[in-house]
C-alpha cells in the first residue's frame, strides 16, 4: 500500500515538474505574460507529489513495512524511533528523496517570493532552470533510484543501517542541514543561468539572490561542521576531519561558495569581476553535483560511501551537462560580461577580496586534486597510491595562514586604495590583539612556527573584526551588527575561534593507551583517569560492554564497545569529558576477553576542541545577522525623508 | 605617524618576533624512539579502514602494524626504510603521503605551479590596471569639477 502510494507520489511529482517546465517554456515562447502563472499550478502538483512520496516512505519506516526493499535493507524493528525517521536519508534512494524534498521547498519558496514577478523573463528562466533540475531528480527517483521497490516475500525483520549511523542524534540533523546547503545553491545558480540567457547581466540578479545565497552558505557551513562534530562524537578515533573523499566533496562547494559571497561584494560595489563571480557560482553548483556523484557511484572508497549503483554515469552525465551549458553560456555572453572599471591598488578592499579569491580557489584546487588524484594515477599506470591527511595538512597550512592574514587585513582597508599611514593607524589595535594572543599562546606552551603564527593571526582577525563592529555599533547602535558587513564580521570572529580550536587540537593533542584493571589509574598530560568498573550487558540482540571511568575533576564517563549481530566488527562508542580548556576523549580499543576484567583504553587530550563548535555557532549567528537587512542611520534618514515628503 | 604609534608598533614587533623564535625553539625534532614511532604511525594508513591511520584505527591489522613499527624503530631502521617495508608488505597505498617521484609527484607540483601562475596573472592584472589609470583629465572634466566646486 505505502509502496503504491510512494510510487504514485514520485510519478505525480515527475509529471508536475515536466508540466511546470513545459508551461514555462510555452509561456516564454508565446511572449504572453498571463500564461506564466500557469506554471504555479504544476509546481503545486509537483510539491504535493513529493510530499506524498516522503510521507509514504516515513510511514513505511515507522510502521516496519518490510515489504519495501528500502525498509528491509536499512531498518529493523529494534531501531529507535528517531533513527527510523532518519533512515529516510540513511541510504542512497532515500537520500535522493530528501534531496528532491529540499529542492521542492526551495522551488516553493522562490515561487512564493517572486510570484508577482513571474512574467519577468529573468525570474521565469530561473524558475525554468530549477524545474529542469527537478525533472532530473524526480526522473532518477522514478527509475534508476526507485526508493519504493518491493519484495515479493517480506522478511520478518530488516537488516538495519550501519550501526555507526544509528547511535547519535546528530544523524537526524547533519544530513538535512547539509542538503539545505547543497540544494540551496540551486537558487543562485538558476538565477545566474537566467541572467546569462536573458543577457541581463547587471547586478539585478545578484541582489535578487543575495539572501538565498547566504541561507545556502550558512546551511552548508553548519552542515559540514555538524558532520565534523558527529564524526568526533561517534567514530571514536578522536578526530573530526579526516580529509575523507566525501568530507572533501562537501567542503569543495563550501570553498567556492565562500569565495563567491566575498567577491560578489566587489561586483555589487564596483560592477567588476562579473565573469569570475558567475564562474564561481556555476562551479559551486557543479561541485555539489560532482560531490553527489563521488558519494553515490562507488568510485571512491570512503566511510561515507553509499552502495555502488548504476547512478554513477547518470550523475556524471548531469555534471557534464551543467558544465557544458555553463561554459557555453559564459562564452556566448563573454563580450557583455567584460567589466568596466579597474582595481587601483592591491592595498585596497577590492584587492583583499581578490587575494581572498585567489587563496580560496587554490585551496579548492588542492582539495579537489588530492581527492581525485589516486583515481587519476590508477587510470594512468595502475599504481595504487593514497593521498592522506599529511598531504592536505602540509599543502593547506600555508594557504590557511595566508587566508587568516588577509581576513584580518581586509576590514582595515578602504575601497579604491589605502595609504600606508591609514593602514598603520587602523591596524595598530588588531595587531596588538594578535601579538598578545600569540605571546600568551607561547607562554602557555604552544610550539611550532605554523601553529603559533596561525593562533596569532587568529587574534589579529578578531581584533580587526571587533574594531569594525565597535565603530559600526557606535554609529548605528545594535544595528551595526546586522547587514552583510556586521554579520560578516561576527562570522569572522567565529572563524577565528574555530581556527584556534582546530590548530590547538591538531598540533597539541596528546594520547596514551593503557591496559587497566578496576581501581588502576593512568595519566596523560596532567589528567588523571581511574578505571572504576566494567559492565557487560545485552541490549536487545547487541552485546554492550561499558567501562566506567573517573576523570579527575570532571566526573564519571563510560565509553562503550558494542557487538551487533548483523555487523562484523565491534563498534566503539567514545565518551568525551568536554571543557573549554580541553577535552578528555576516552574510547575502548577492543572487547575484553571472556573472564578478564582488564580493558584497553585510549585516552586523548585535545585542547580547545570545544571552540570549534562554539566558532561554528558564531558563524551561524553571523550569517543570520547578515540576512537581516542593514538599515544604518543613512537608510533611516532616507526613510524619514520619504515619510515627510509623503506627508507634505 | 604619531610617536606613540611608532613605539607601539615596535613593541608589537618585539612580542611577535619573540613568540615566533620561542615557538621554533620549543619545537624540537622527535627525541625518543617512542616519539619517532608515533610520527611514523601517523603517516601509515590502516589497509582495511578507508583513510584512517594506524594510530586511530581499532582494526586488528592496525594494531599489528603499530607493533611492527615499534619493532622496526627499536631495530634502528630509518623512517624511509620502515615506510618502504610497509609498502612492500601491505601495498603502496598504506603510505598516507603520496610518492615524490613518477606520476605521483604531480600532486605535489601542480598546486605550486597553479599558485605561482595565478599570482603572476593577478600581479600582471594589477600592473595593467595601474598603467591604465594614468589618464589625464580632459579640459572639460576639469571645467565640470570647477563648476561644481564653485557651486558648493
Amino acid at each position: 500500500m505505502t509502496a503504491l502510494l510512494g510510487t504514485l507520489g514520485v510519478g505525480i511529482a515527475l509529471v508536475g515538474a515536466i508540466g511546470a517546465l513545459a508551461s514555462l517554456i510555452l509561456a516564454l515562447g508565446s511572449g504572453r505574460n498571463e500564461r506564466h502563472s500557469r506554471a504555479f499550478f504544476w509546481i503545486a502538483i509537483m510539491v504535493s507529489g513529493c510530499v506524498v512520496a516522503v510521507v509514504a516512505m516515513e510511514v513505511a519506516l515507522l510502521t516496519d513495512d518490510f515489504s519495501l526493499d528500502y525498509v528491509t535493507s536499512n531498518s529493523t524493528k529494534s531501531t529507535p524511533i528517531l533513527y527510523k525517521f532518519a533512515t529516510l536519508w540513511g541510504a542512497l534512494e532515500g537520500s535522493l528523496l530528501l534531496w528532491a524534498l529540499v529542492l521542492c521547498v526551495y522551488v516553493s519558496a522562490v515561487s512564493l517570493s517572486f510570484r508577482d514577478q513571474i512574467s519577468d523573463r529573468l525570474v521565469a528562466w530561473a524558475l525554468l532552470t530549477m524545474l529542469a533540475i527537478c525533472v532530473f531528480f524526480f526522473g532518477l527517483l522514478a527509475g534508476p533510484a526507485d526508493p519504493f521497490g518491493t519484495l515479493s516475500t517480506p522478511p520478518v525483520d530488516g537488516d538495519g543501517l550501519n550501526p555507526l549511523l544509528r547511535n547519535h542524534p546528530l544523524m537526524a540533523i547533519h544530513p538535512v542541514m547539509l542538503y539545505f546547503g547543497y540544494v540551496g545553491f540551486t537558487v543562485p545558480f538558476s538565477f545566474a543561468i537566467a541572467a546569462l540567457v536573458t543577457g541581463r547581466l547587471g547586478e539585478g540578479w545578484l541582489m535578487s539572490t543575495r539572501v538565498w545565497t547566504l541561507i545556502a552558505w550558512g546551511s552548508l557551513s553548519l552542515g559540514v561542521l555538524l558532520g565534523a562534530w558527529w564524526s568526533y562524537e561517534v567514530l571514536g578515533w578522536g578526530g573530526y576531519w579526516a580529509w575523507d573523499p566525501v568530507e572533501n566533496a562537501s567542503f569543495l562547494p563550501w570553498l567556492t561558495g565562500t569565495a563567491f559571497i566575498h567577491s560578489v561584494i566587489v561586483q555589487e560595489r564596483r560592477g567588476m569581476l562579473r565573469v569570475w563571480n558567475l564562474s564561481l557560482l556555476l562551479a559551486t553548483f557543479a561541485l555539489t553535483i560532482f560531490g553527489t556523484f563521488l558519494t553515490r557511484s562507488g568510485v571512491i572508497e570512503s566511510v561515507h560511501e553509499f552502495s555502488a549503483s548504476s547512478l554513477g554515469p547518470l550523475l556524471l552525465g548531469f555534471f557534464a551537462v551543467i558544465l557544458v551549458v555553463s561554459v557555453a553560456l559564459v562564452g556566448w555572453r563573454g563580450d557583455q560580461l567584460r567589466s568596466p572599471g579597474s582595481i587601483d591598488s592591491p592595498l585596497s578592499r577590492e584587492g583583499s577580496f581578490l587575494a581572498n579569491n585567489l587563496l580560496f580557489a587554490l585551496f579548492a584546487f588542492i582539495v579537489l586534486l588530492g581527492t581525485v588524484f589516486p583515481l587519476i594515477v590508477e587510470a594512468i599506470n595502475g599504481d595504487q597510491i593514497a593521498v592522506g591527511r599529511p598531504y592536505f595538512d602540509r599543502m593547506l597550512l600555508p594557504i590557511g595562514i595566508t587566508l587568516l592574514l588577509v581576513m584580518g587585513l581586509a576590514p582595515l582597508l578602504t575601497w579604491r586604495s589605502t595609504s600606508r599611514q591609514v593602514l598603520a593607524t587602523r591596524a595598530l589595535g588588531p595587531a596588538a590583539c594578535g601579538a598578545v594572543v600569540m605571546g600568551a599562546a607561547v607562554v602557555m606552551g604552544a610550539e611550532g612556527l605554523g601553529p603559533v603564527l596561525g593562533i596569532g593571526l587568529g587574534g589579529f582577525v578578531i581584533g580587526a573584526a571587533l574594531r569594525h563592529l565597535m565603530l559600526a555599533c557606535r554609529r548605528n547602535g545594535w544595528r551595526g551588527l546586522t547587514g552583510r558587513s556586521g554579520g560578516g564580521m561576527v562570522a569572522h570572529v567565529g572563524v577565528s575561534l574555530l581556527a584556534f580550536g582546530f590548530i590547538a587540537s591538531t598540533a597539541f593533542s596528546e594520547q596514551g593507551e593503557f591496559q587497566l584493571r578496576p581501581g588502576e589509574m593512568a595519566s596523560v598530560a596532567g589528567h588523571q583517569i581511574t578505571f572504576v568498573e566494567l559492565t557487560d550487558a545485552m541490549d536487545g540482540p547487541n552485546r554492550v560492554v561499558r567501562a566506567v571511568i573517573d576523570v579527575e575533576g570532571r566526573g564519571r564517563y563510560s565509553p562503550a564497545i558494542t557487538q551487533y549481530p548483523t555487523f562484523g566488527r565491534p563498534i566503539s562508542t567514545p565518551s568525551v569529558a568536554t571543557s573549554f580548556v580541553d577535552d578528555v576523549y576516552l574510547s575502548l580499543i577492543a572487547i575484553p576477553e571472556k573472564g578478564s576484567d582488564s580493558v584497553v583504553i585510549r585516552v586523548l587530550i585535545e585542547p580547545l576542541v570545544a571552540w570549534i563548535w562554539v566558532g561554528g555557532l558564531v558563524v551561524g549567528l553571523g550569517t543570520l545577522l547578515a540576512v537581516v537587512p542593514f538599515r544604518g542611520s543613512r537608510g533611516r534618514r532616507r526613510e524619514e525623508q520619504a515619510v515627510t515628503e509623503q506627508a507634505s | 605617524m604619531k610617536r606613540y604609534h611608532r613605539i607601539s608598533w615596535l613593541l608589537i614587533l618585539v612580542i611577535v618576533a619573540g613568540a615566533l623564535v620561542g615557538s621554533v625553539l620549543a619545537d624540537d625534532p622527535p627525541a625518543t624512539e617512542a616519539e619517532r614511532a608515533y610520527e611514523i604511525k601517523a603517516t601509515i594508513l590502516c589497509p582495511v579502514c578507508d583513510g584512517q591511520n594506524v594510530l586511530e584505527s581499532n582494526a586488528p591489522v592496525a594494531a599489528a602494524i603499530r607493533a611492527q613499527v615499534d619493532d622496526l624503530v627499536a631495530e634502528g631502521r630509518t623512517d624511509e626504510e620502515i615506510r618502504t617495508w610497509m609498502a612492500r608488505q601491505y601495498g603502496s597505498d598504506v603510505n598516507a603521503n603520496p610518492p615524490r617521484s613518477g606520476v605521483g609527484a604531480l600532486v605535489w607540483m601542480l598546486p605550486v605551479l597553479v599558485g605561482v601562475v595565478a599570482s603572476g596573472l593577478l600581479a600582471f592584472a594589477f600592473a595593467k590596471w595601474r598603467s591604465g589609470r594614468e589618464i589625464e583629465p580632459s579640459e572639460e572634466d576639469i571645467r565640470i569639477v570647477q563648476a561644481l566646486r564653485e557651486k558648493n
